[in-house]
Order: structure tokens, then sequence, then C-alpha cells
């Protein structure tokens, strides 16, 4: 990679009012190359990149492309120049089709009609071309979210693109489809396209990218290539001190069952059974993983247990208490601790403070308040004790949910579940979208929880989460368990069970 | 074709028919017939046929709501019971009163009092369709209505009074996408306010300009004499001036700029994902802008047929209200141009049925005025169910 770089950015810097979100950040990018920033939550990687992609005007530094200066003021000028970015959110209109997505601004037309055949050749044709399978005529509220990211990939190479962003692109993917966009990262970069790849997850840097830029609090760290890189070094760099990646657990000491089910039967909300007949059993001090592919009944059963969503048929017994016909507040009061699965939707309201936030289970009761009477000031006592304990930063007591990042939200919510003392505690994606610090205390956490004598339920898409946390593994797959395992398997081992191999063997 | 194809094919035609949904549909119309059948031109006087045709309607109903075809199975019952017991009642009525009520010109009215309503809900879809609520059509019509008649009585011609109608309601337009758009205030709110305004300074100038009313003959927008057309019976009374060949042709026009041209995609995809717009390089300001401004445009096109179409005078607020009926015709016609037209004709027909039913039947003018807005509310709440609106209708977009 000697050659005279593609793309430089030199000595950017871009002040927000109270932080400054880059700081002289160099970069560069040679043809054909992926090259990976990365970066905890809030380190300036998004800002870097928009700056790029001609959203955000930094207010130092230059932007040089085959060596001529650039300046880039907006989304046009940069695809005008070959710069194409996949968003982290999906810029993608749901109720449009494939192909109207795709073309949206430089479409096709004979005379003053839209041409929508052209249109979807086009894209049929570049989608062969660079083994994106898509559909053209589907519209995008009925793919899944893996074919929607191709869609925005083709949306950048439709508009010319050389070089592409893709911001956080697994965030949203399981890991099929992450494995499926490593496939095609690989096969644009054989066509000469130059990729930046961001991400804060370091395994996935170290298996695509030629090399890794690290940022931390805005600064640039350090640039390396691959070879010779280290998850525990690229973590350092990441974070700044060490960085525990494995969770440090004694053995487990399972009690007594604290959560058993029952040939759960969960209809979801098409009315279709997502859950067909589980039924398991959780005993204090032991963590038991839940694996599956995202959309296997997950969510139901999840809902299922937390009294949010009635079984069809089954059994559930918290404590030794039958909850199966109980309310969301009866379950949680009968010692149910719930970190859901979406903090921002279902986990806070962001527009309350962190006080409120905190006192969502309890405000109807002694102390937080009395014959009907809220004592704002205790909730803020709390709060500010809590906050303290769970080193949640960014905010006090009166600081709305929704000005903090991600990473400090789940401490919120984590504070508020575990604080009550439940002695089942069920952890839905615990650490989705979450940095590697952020990560870590979630997953000490859960252990300490454990060791405490709490029946602990973790849910995840993570592979490496569930193997690292969990002292057993149930494969969910289709609505079932299709089976058991220690945690000592192999990743491939579970990967094909949660992809149904099991169910199919047997067939 | 094969014979196996042909096969196919038939069998799904045939699977098609005794669909739930297909049955359901039928029986609402038979819930419909057995109404009709009692109105002239049958005016059956006897209750078979009407039971027959409302026992039918019962029968699909009762068949289809078991099979999950809930909602369409209990309009085909309600329907039929509605219809057989309107048919009975009718029988006790004159065949002539009935006939005097449901006349040809009933028909021509119903066109007549869609007319503005319908450039009203087109203007209201661009506007909406861009992710902008136009509560302002109401204030944009009225602005036609005045500056149609001012333009015309100044000019001494009626092409100037359309001119200046299109002006003034583009400029009001301009006004709330002004505030909704750059200040982003509430879309309601300025749109309310921009009302006001209208009625206010409509109502200013009238007295001011014209203290002793306008006492000058107006010149109108004059019919267009097709005299083939106008030897087809009914035909002729329909396709009466200008006017209705201009909104006919802006229905379609809008169908085809909003869903066939590169522009009605633009506008769209501002209205449901004006970031994903804005990154692709779109204007999500200009379109607003650029739609808002055709609706007011469109909406005082509704407003000068008012004064300078049909009755070729002002009045102070003469719209009175007919901009918010657009509007339901737009949500009702679930933000197409062609569904819209479909909802401007019921609420027309309404308008229309108010005037021979108050004269014959009796009843009184405050209550059967009111024929049209219930006629309104009945479709937005009953018929409709839950139409989807474009995703960023209502939420002002900022940029980065």
């Amino acid at each position: 990679m000697a050659d005279a770089p593609l793309l430089e950015l030199r000595g950017i810097t871009k002040r927000f009012p109270g932080v400054v979100a880059n700081d002289h950040v160099d970069f560069e990018l040679a043809k054909g190359e992926v090259h990976a920033l990365l970066g905890e939550n809030g380190a300036g990687k998004s800002t870097l990149m928009n700056i790029l992609y001609g959203l955000y005007h930094p207010d130092e530094g230059e932007i040089r492309l085959n060596g001529k200066p650039l300046r880039i003021d907006s989304p046009r000028a940069a695809i005008d120049n070959g710069i194409g970015m996949v968003h982290q959110h999906f810029m993608l209109i749901p109720v449009m089709s494939v192909a109207e997505n795709i073309v949206l601004g430089v479409e096709p037309h004979s005379g003053p009609f839209l041409d929508l055949d052209t249109a979807q050749a086009r894209v049929r044709e570049l989608s062969e071309r660079f083994g994106l399978a898509v559909r053209p005529e589907a519209r995008i509220d009925s793919i899944s979210v893996g074919m929607q990211q191709r869609v925005e990939i083709l949306k950048a190479l439709y508009r010319g693109a050389e070089i592409l962003i893709l911001d956080e692109p697994t965030a949203v993917l399981t890991p099929q489809e992450a494995e499926e966009l490593f496939a095609i990262v690989r096969s644009l970069q054989a066509e000469g396209k130059s990729i930046i790849f961001i991400s804060h997850k370091l395994n996935e840097v170290l298996k695509i990218a030629d090399r890794i830029t690290t940022l931390r609090f805005g600064k640039e760290v350090a640039t390396v290539p691959r070879e010779g890189a280290t998850q525990e070094g690229l973590a350092r760099m990441m974070v700044g001190r060490e960085v525990v990646l494995r969770v440090e657990k004694p053995p487990a000491q399972p009690g007594e069952p604290l959560l058993v089910a029952e040939d759960l039967i969960v209809v979801d909300d098409r009315g279709l059974e997502a859950c067909r007949g589980i039924s398991l059993e959780v005993r204090a001090g032991e963590i038991v993983g839940i694996a599956g592919v995202d959309g296997n009944g997950q969510t139901e059963l999840i809902d299922a247990l937390t009294g949010l969503r009635h079984p069809a048929s089954g059994r559930i017994v918290v404590g030794g208490r039958d909850v199966t016909d109980a309310t969301a507040r009866e379950v949680l009061d009968n010692g149910m601790g719930h970190i859901p699965e979406d903090r921002q939707l279902r986990g806070l309201v962001l527009d309350f403070s962190l006080a409120e936030n905190l006192a969502l289970h309890d405000f109807r009761k002694p102390p937080d308040s009395r014959f009907g009477w809220l004592f704002p000031r205790r909730l803020v006592q709390r709060a500010r004790r809590l906050l303290a304990e769970f080193d949640v930063r960014g905010g006090g007591p009166e600081t709305p949910a929704a000005s903090l990042s991600g990473g400090n939200q789940q401490k919120v919510v984590v504070a508020r579940e575990v604080s009550r003392d439940p002695r089942v505690l069920l952890a839905a994606q615990p650490t989705r979208g979450l940095d590697v610090g952020a990560i870590e205390f979630v997953h000490r956490r859960l252990v300490t929880e454990r060791d405490e004598g709490r029946a602990i339920v973790l849910v995840s898409f993570e592979l490496e989460e569930i193997l690292s946390l969990s002292d057993r593994i149930l494969v969910l797959y289709e609505g079932r368990i299709v089976g058991e395992y220690q945690p000592d398997v192999s990743e491939e081992e579970l990967g094909f069970a949660m992809t149904g191999g099991l169910e199919n063997e047997a067939a | 074709m094969s014979t196996q194809s042909r096969t196919a094919l038939l069998g799904n035609g045939v699977r098609r028919l005794t669909e739930p949904r297909t049955i359901a549909i039928l029986g609402i119309a038979c819930g419909i017939l057995a109404f009709w059948l009692a109105l002239p031109p049958w005016t059956v006087r006897s209750v078979g046929g009407p039971l027959a045709a409302g026992f039918v309607a019962l029968a699909c109903g009762i068949a289809v709501v078991p099979r999950g075809e809930r909602k369409l199975g209990w309009w085909a019952i309600a329907l039929g019971v509605a219809g057989t017991l309107g048919a009975i009642w009718l029988q006790t009525k004159e065949a002539e009163t009935l006939d005097s009520i449901l006349t040809a010109g009933v028909l021509a009215s119903t066109l007549r009092f869609a007319t503005p309503l319908a450039f009203a809900a087109m203007g209201g879809i661009f506007s909406e369709r861009s992710g902008i609520v136009n509560i302002g059509l109401e204030g944009m019509m009225l602005m036609g209505a005045f500056f149609g008649v001012w333009g015309a009585v100044w000019s001494g011609t009626w092409v100037v009074g359309l001119l200046m109608a299109m002006l003034f309601g583009g400029l009001l337009a301009l006004i709330h996408a002004f505030f909704s758009i750059h200040l982003r205030a509430d879309q309601i709110v300025s749109g309310f306010a921009v009302n006001f305004l209208a009625l206010g300074v409509t109502g200013f100038l009238y007295s001011s300009i014209y203290p002793g009313g306008i006492e000058t003959e107006v010149s109108r927008v004059p019919n267009v004499q097709l005299d083939f057309l106008y030897d087809i019976p009914l035909v002729g009374d329909l396709l009466g001036g200008v006017f209705g060949w201009i909104m006919f042709a802006v229905v379609i026009l809008s169908y085809v700029i909003l869903f066939k041209t590169p522009i009605g995609l633009r506008i769209r995809s501002v209205g449901e994902h004006p970031k994903a717009a804005d990154t692709v390089g779109i204007s999500v300001y200009g379109v607003r802008y650029g739609a808002v401004v055709t609706s007011g445009v469109l909406a005082a096109l509704g407003g000068a047929f008012l004064s300078i179409g049909f009755v070729g005078t002002f009045t102070e607020n003469m719209t009175s209200g007919r901009g918010y009926i657009a509007l339901a015709a737009v949500i009702f016609g679930k933000w197409l141009p062609g569904w819209a037209f479909a909802a401007t004709l019921l609420f027309g027909f309404g308008f229309a049925l108010a005037i021979p039913l108050q004269r014959e039947a009796g009843i009184s003018e405050n209550l059967i005025s009111t024929l049209p807005y219930v006629l309104t509310l009945v479709a937005l709440v009953g018929l409709i169910g839950r139409s989807i609106p474009p995703a960023a209708v209502g939420r002002p977009y900022v940029k980065g």
C-alpha cells in the first residue's frame, strides 16, 4: 500500500458546542483497500465520515482526492466525486420498491416520464455484477435487513461510487448476514472499489480490514496494518487502558429453579405461533444463554416471560409462584427483572429525567410515594446513589435520558432492574450497540448478579457473548428449543443448530 | 397456451370468485341494490325485490365473517339490513316525490359541488405527499375566490381573474410554507393562522373595494359548447364549463406527475423519508416549497370556481369549510388522486342531494345542510378504517 493514496483527510477538526468531535484527524485510503475506522461510540468516527460525505463541514483541515484538494459541501458533491455512504440507519423509503429507492434522485426517464423498466434492468445488471442479490421490484418493507443493506450498497454503486463508506454495517445484521456482507466487501474490493469500514467490533475489523485506524475522544490514536494487530492491542488503543475481553467467572453454583416455563405457546402480532412449545428451567446462580437468529421467537418468549404478552397455552412459574396469567406489573413485583431488547423503546422514557426513569417501577410505593403523592426529592436521592454505583456518566438525576450515550442509557436500565433485587433477571440483547468499555461493564455485572444467587436468562444474537457468559446454552430455532449445550461448544456447532441444521438432519 | 396453464388460469379465476373478499363485496353491492330498487328509475313498489336483495347481502356477510373477512362482511350485513329497511320505508313515499328529488339535475350539481373540492383535494395531495399538512387549503380557496373576482372585474376578463386567483393562492401558500418549512412551526397551527389571515384579508378588501357589493357584471368562465356532446342526455349536463375540463385534466395530471415522473418520486420520497431524500442530493426544502405552493395554486382555482366559475360574485367566507372537506377527501382517498376525486364526488353528492331533499321532504334546512358534513364524518370514521399517511407528514425537517 505504498502507492499515492486515493483519498486523504488532513488535520480535520470539527467542533460542536462544548465538544471537539474531531481533533486534527488524519486519514488516508488507498485504491482497492479496506480501511477500518475503529473507535468507541462517541469517538468521532461518524462525524469524520459525515464530513467526508458532505453532511457536516469541517472547521479546519482539508480533503484531497487523487492528490487534489476537494470541497465537499453537500452529499451531492460527495456523490459527484464518487463517494458513497451506507448509513448505519438505512436511508431507504419503506413503502417504495428496491429499484425506486436505488434510482431516487438520478432517475432514468423517457421524456418527462419515469422509466421504471430501465431502472429495474440496470439494478438487476448491477446486482449481478457485484453479487448483491436483490429483487428490484420488491418493496423495502417486505425484505430482510440484510437485503436492505445490499440495496443501500447498490444505491451507492448506481451513483458510480468508487469509495464506499460503511457505517457500522454489521450492527443490524445476524451473524450469517454479517458473513455475507464480508463476502460482498471482498468482491467489491476485487472490483477495485475502496472501502472505509466503520466499526467498534474488534473481531470483524481484524477479519476484513487491510489497515486499521483507531480514534479515541476525537483524536487519531494510530493507524496499523492488520498483520500483527491483535484484539487486545486494538482494544487498548480504543479504550485507552487494558480491557479484559474474556469474562472471568468462577464456575456456577446452581441452586433451586427460580424460573420455570412449561410448553409455552406464544402467538405473535400477526396471529402466528412464534413460540411452539418451549420448556425451560433456570436455576439460582446460573446464566442460561438463549442463542438463535433474530426472529425465531425470542421477542415473543421474552414478552411471555415478563407478562407483556399472555401465552396461548403453557405455564410460567417465577420463584415458585404461577405467573402465567399475571400482568407485567405482577410479574415484576414477583421478582422478575427485565433488561429489554430495545432500551430506547422499552427500557427508558427518553424525555423523562434519569431519576424518573429509575423510579419507573417503584414510584407507586413508599418511599417514592405515599397516599398518591410523589416525593420527587426521594427519587433524586436514590438516582444519585444508583448513578454513582453504576458509574453512569454524562448526566445527573435531572438529565433527560435521551441526552445520554447508548452505553450510559443501558447502565441506567441495568441499575434500575438490578437495584430492585430480582430473583430472575432477563437480559435481552444487553450489549447491543454498546462499545467495548460498556460491554465489559454489563458482562461483569451480569456475572456478579449471578454470583449473588439470581437466575439469569441471557437472550442474544451475538454468539461470542452467549459463549463467554453462559453456564448453559439453549438454542432457539423456529419457536422451539432444538438443543442444549455447555459453553465449551464450538461456534460452528452452535451456528449449525441455530440455522436449523439439527432439524434438517432429523427430517 | 397449453391446456394445463389454461386450466390453471381458469381455476385461478374460480378461486378468486369464491374468495371471501369477493363474496363480501358482492354482499355490499346487494345491500345497496336493496335500497336502490325502491328509487327511480325502478321505483319498485313491492317489498319482495328489496327483501330478496337484502337477504342475499345478509347471507354473504354471514358467510364471510367467520372466514376472516370481518370488516367487509360486517359492512355487507349492515348494508343488507339498512338497505331493506330503507326500501320498506320508501314504500310510503310517492313515486313523483322521489322522481323530483333524484333527477339528472342532481348528477349535474354533484359535479358542480365536487369541482372546487376536487381542485383543493389535488392541492392537498401534493402538499401532504411532500410531508406538509395543509389545513390552509380553506384560506387558499378563499383567496382564489376573492382575487378571481377582483381580477375579472379589474381587467374585464375571466382569464386575468384565474391568473390573479392562482397568484394570490400561491402567495398565501408561500406564507404557510415559510412558517412550516423554514421556521418549523406546527403545521396545523400555521394552517389555521393562514385561514384566518385569508378570512380577514378578503373580508377587509371586499368591504373596502366594493362597499356596495359588486355592481358590475363579472366576466365568468364560459361554458364550452360542444354540440355533439350536448346532444347526449346527461353528458351535456355533466361536462359543463371550462372548469369541468380543467378539473379532469388536473386530476389525471396529478396522478401522472405523482406516480409516473421523477418529480413525483421525489415528492413522495420527501414526504416519506426526508433524510433519505437529502442524502441522495434532493433538496427537501425545495421540493416542499414547490409542493405547498402548487397546492395553494390548485386550491385557489377551486375557490375561483366558486366565485367566477359559478355564481359570478363574491361573498364573505364563501368557501364555508370546503377546504376542510377537501382535506377529508384527501385522507378518505388515501392520498391518491383518483380515490380522492371519488371522495369529492361523494361529498358533492351530499351537497347536491341536500337541495331537493329540503324542497321536497320538508326536513329542516339546518338539519339537511349538515348532510355533506355527516357524510364526511361517516366516511372518515367508518369506511376507510386506517389509511396510512405519508410517514413524515407534519414533521419539520432539520438538516444535518
